[in-house]
């Protein structure tokens, strides 16, 4: 009788070499099940069990996995971006353009890259209104609401301070916009901006700072916080679903619709 | 169609299994776009359209060695240059494809430079580092410069030569035009070398014009200059008559007589047309001077204003005071001082104010001018910044009157206001602000010049120059202009070349017009007694020429003066006029050099020696040479006349000394019989 699929895969997971890395073992149990869940890296940010009517389009319209998404397209473009640019103020112009004309798919990377950060931007605000509007940021889940607050700061920083890299007039005007804004703050503004740019105005400084925070700092913080995120996930109860929640919680949030389901 | 829509759905997103296959499906092909987009290039599609081509041709062989594929670039770092034309222009050095009709595979015409040095767009702009026709050609969202259309090229040259470029007329024309009409009186424009562009269209002083003219000639020149005369360098202001009327009674209230010009005549015009044409003639008038002959045609030169209608704007007494000293009325004239005697002043004032039209003052009719029309046309004058150009009493200078045009070939496309319907770049731009500046707003003061449409192209051909890269060119690559030195003849002869105007033909140490030959080594060059006989009575050295120099009426005390300081201070550093004897060679070297001058080197075919056998009227006619110039000047000038006078047309024809020697015997032998000058005083 010829093997079907699933038992291919069977014993490519009974394989010792396959055991050596994954030390939660085979079967399908319940218990294998999670424990393949709890004992990787990185899914035992994860809850280990999901309801499977959470993972439905409607409970929470995939809007954090899919910023997540965007976020590895980023990585994913923006490393091989790194390589044919320079954060120099005579290069990284003409690196742009090189990317244009003569790096092989090079404008699709650029586009690709430029694309999914504006994606980005919108899914992380969409992903808060959807957790706003359904009341999701209440208790237990505060500290992470707080959490994505920070990492809306990120991804707008990240946005930001990637718009200075191509070096044409529309990024340098409009970080010396963002950086005069920055300067408005009482008291420190000039400090900061001082600080934010490596001088007074928009300069090679600017470019090298804006670089280094685009390319290393920013991604590195947000990851940081992106495991937190998730982590927090699994320690307050799971994706949060209305019906979910403890009686005197929902009853609290709306008396109606307890009330209804109540009967 | 509703259920049709429903089972598609289902067949396509029916299941899990399906609805990822699809999605894949889709996500896969939408990233197929990007390598294909990359395969299906416009360079590589010329690429293969260029080697398709190639295949038949009869030096295929050649060609398809020299082909290289892929992108080709050329790097130049010191100018910040990353041009990629080449990718489709491929066969641009390959002289054998002259043939080809159309780009972009016909090769690059001949030309001074190496393309590998400095690549395509240092001439012909545009946006190098680009791949595409659209990006590489035209202006973009992102690149401003596009390519520059052909008949501007040689503004090109100018970014890196700032002096006149022999392979480049249309910018000598271009940069000679901005200084002779003094463009660059109203607009500054510093050079890139840092220096100020001067004008040199020398226009007079109106602070005693009443002396020189009446207020009906200076209302219809103002009205409409070119109808006095042509070639007048004054632009047409487009003035109203009221403006014109204001304006001229300013002028005449506001100026001052000068003793001289007011005097009464002193001798009384001579009505002797023939007489008087004759010392126009003899006078060499017409070198500077033109004048409108019978069939319409402008004759003369143009250092001078035109005098086809002079009659009508001169007073007789300020014409006779003029030709007796023109310094006396205006000291920077390039006038010479002819030491005319009152016979001489009468005739030619005579014929000179004979030449009048008498269409051009008979509608001026104009009343005495009011106080509030005086002030009016001061106010007016101030406006229209007519002391930019002219000296006016009580008027002062402005400055910055007009836009500075020292980056003119840079301004951004963007700060530009065009007209209805007309291409927007900026060689346009200039070429039509040239061409009428009022279109472009009636309250615009920039008057309206008479220019052809060559004179246009060449002025836009001179301002596209001065640009970014012509004034950061790093010093290396920059070919400086022969500055022009303010040198001054010092002592008595030194007045006396200034008064005979010497230097608005002849240069000097790097000073002067070059309308006559450079006289900075004339000491060495010729004999004493000839330029006395040269300076008291000039004859034509080349029969090619009609011009030569006047006749100034010179003194035997200022001819000796003037060939003192001649033969003491302009000698060359590398001929020793004494070093050779000017007669006592041996007749066997003298017949050496004659069979020299007829044989090896067939000097005859420029030269003539034997008034009855040569006809060489290219050169100076060497037939008294020996009596004007001196051996060592013969013998350095065999051995290398590029080395005395740069530009020459004598050929260097690399002689031994032996040669030069014997030629030099021949041609210092040549006398001219009883006829020299030095024998006719």
């Amino acid at each position: 009788m010829a093997k079907t699929v699933d038992q291919y895969f069977d014993d490519l997971r009974a394989t010792r070499v396959w055991r050596s890395v994954f030390r939660s073992g085979t079967g399908s149990s319940t218990l294998k099940r999670a424990l393949a869940i709890q004992q990787n890296v990185f899914l035992h940010l994860f809850s280990t069990k999901v309801r499977s009517r959470m993972l439905s389009f409607s409970a929470t319209w995939y809007l954090g996995t899919l910023t997540l998404g965007t976020f590895f397209i980023l990585v994913a473009t923006g490393i091989p971006l790194m390589l044919y640019y320079h954060p120099s103020a005579p290069q990284a112009y003409a690196d742009t353009k090189d990317l244009q004309f003569v790096v092989s798919s090079g404008m699709f990377l650029r586009n690709l890259h430029r694309w999914s950060a504006h994606c980005m931007v919108f899914l992380v605000f969409a992903h808060m209104f959807k957790v706003f509007y359904r009341g999701a940021y209440r208790h237990p889940r505060e500290f992470n609401w707080v959490i994505g607050v920070i990492l809306l700061l990120m991804t707008l920083l990240l946005s930001y301070t990637g718009y200075l890299l191509p070096w044409d007039q529309l990024a340098y005007w409009a970080i010396t916009v963002g950086s005069n804004i920055a300067s408005a703050v009482p008291i420190m503004g000039n400090k900061i901006r001082f600080l934010m740019l490596g001088g007074n105005a928009v300069n090679a400084n600017a470019l090298l700072r804006f670089y280094v925070l685009h390319c290393m700092i920013l991604p590195l913080a947000a990851m940081f916080f992106v495991a937190i995120h998730f982590w927090r996930i699994r320690k307050d109860g799971g994706l949060y679903s209305h019906a979910s929640e403890p009686a005197t919680v929902r009853a609290k949030a709306s008396p109606a619709v307890t009330a209804k389901e109540a009967q | 169609m509703k259920e049709k829509l429903k089972s598609l759905l289902q067949k396509l997103f029916g299941d899990s299994v399906r609805a990822f296959g699809v999605v894949s499906l889709v996500f896969l092909f939408s990233l197929a776009i990007a390598p294909a987009k990359n395969h299906f290039s416009e360079w590589r599609h010329y690429q293969h359209g260029y080697l398709k081509m190639i295949r038949n041709r009869s030096d295929a062989v050649t060609l398809q060695r020299h082909f290289e594929g892929g992108i080709q670039q050329i790097w130049l770092p010191d100018l910040g240059v990353v041009d990629r034309c080449m990718s489709c222009h491929v066969g641009l050095k390959e002289a054998s494809l002259n043939d080809v009709p159309t780009q972009p595979f016909r090769p690059h015409p001949v030309i001074p430079h190496k393309l590998d040095q400095f690549g395509c767009t240092i001439c012909h702009r545009g946006q190098g580092a680009a791949t595409t026709v659209a990006e590489a050609h035209n202006s973009t969202l992102a690149w401003e410069q596009p390519i520059l259309p052909a008949k501007y090229i040689e503004s090109s040259c100018g970014e890196c030569h700032r002096g006149p470029l022999p392979g480049a007329p249309q910018l000598n024309q271009g940069r000679h035009l901005l200084s002779r009409y003094g463009c660059v009186h109203c607009h500054m424009v510093k050079l890139p070398d840092g220096k100020i562009m001067k004008a040199t269209d020398d226009p007079p002083s109106l602070s005693h014009i009443g002396d020189k003219t009446t207020r009906e000639w200076i209302y219809a020149w103002l009205k409409d200059p070119q109808a006095y005369a042509g070639t007048a360098t004054m632009p047409n202001f487009k003035l109203s008559d009221d403006d014109a009327r204001d304006m001229s009674a300013f002028l005449i209230a506001n100026s001052t007589p000068l003793p001289g010009d007011t005097a009464t005549l002193s001798a009384k015009a001579s009505s002797d047309p023939s007489a008087g044409a004759s010392l126009y003639g003899e006078s060499f008038c017409a070198s500077c001077h033109a004048v409108q002959n019978a069939a319409g045609n402008v004759v003369g030169g143009d250092v001078g204003p035109e005098l086809t209608r002079v009659g009508n704007k001169v007073k007789p007494e300020w014409l006779q005071a003029w030709l007796r000293n023109p310094r006396d009325y205006d000291e920077e004239t390039a006038m010479p001082h002819y030491r005319y005697n009152d016979a001489q002043v009468a005739t030619l004032s005579g014929f000179l104010l004979a030449k009048t039209d008498s269409d051009l003052l008979a509608n001026v009719h104009l009343e005495a001018a009011t106080p509030e029309q005086i002030a009016r046309g001061k106010r007016l004058v101030s406006d229209y910044g007519c002391a930019s150009c002219h000296e006016i009493g009580g008027i002062k200078k402005p400055e910055n009157f007009a836009p500075e045009l020292s980056r003119i070939g840079n301004k951004p496309v963007t700060q530009l206001v065009f007209l209805p319907g007309m291409q927007h770049t900026l060689p346009d731009y200039i070429a039509a602000k040239i061409k009428q500046p009022r279109l472009f707003g009636q309250a615009l003061k920039m008057p309206q010049y008479s220019f052809t449409p060559a004179q246009i192209d060449s002025l836009a051909t001179a301002l596209l120059a001065l640009n970014d890269r012509a004034a950061t060119l790093p010093p290396s690559l920059t070919v400086a202009a022969t500055p022009e030195s303010d040198y001054q003849p010092a002592g008595k002869a030194g007045k006396l070349m200034t008064d005979l105007a010497c230097f608005s033909c002849h240069r000097i140490n790097g000073h002067g017009g070059d309308m006559a030959p450079d006289l900075t080594w004339e000491g060495s060059s010729v004999q004493r007694q000839w330029l006395v006989g040269f300076l008291k009575n000039p004859n034509t050295l080349r029969p090619s020429l009609i011009r030569r120099m006047p006749r100034f009426n010179l003194t035997d005390g200022e001819a000796n003066e003037l060939t003192d300081y001649i033969m003491t201070v302009y000698q060359s550093p590398s001929v020793d006029r004494d070093s050779m004897p000017l007669s006592g060679y041996p007749q066997g070297e003298v017949e050496l050099g004659k069979q020299l001058f007829y044989g090896k080197y067939a000097c005859q075919g420029c030269h003539i020696v034997d008034t009855k056998s040569d006809k060489g009227y290219i050169g100076p006619t060497l037939t008294q040479v020996g009596s004007r110039l001196t051996a060592a000047w013969i013998f350095a000038w065999m051995k290398n006349p590029q080395a005395l006078r740069p530009g020459t047309g004598e050929p260097n024809r690399a002689m031994s000394d032996e040669d030069a020697r014997a030629l030099t015997a021949f041609l210092i032998s040549q006398k001219g019989g009883g006829k020299s000058e030095v024998a006719k005083k």
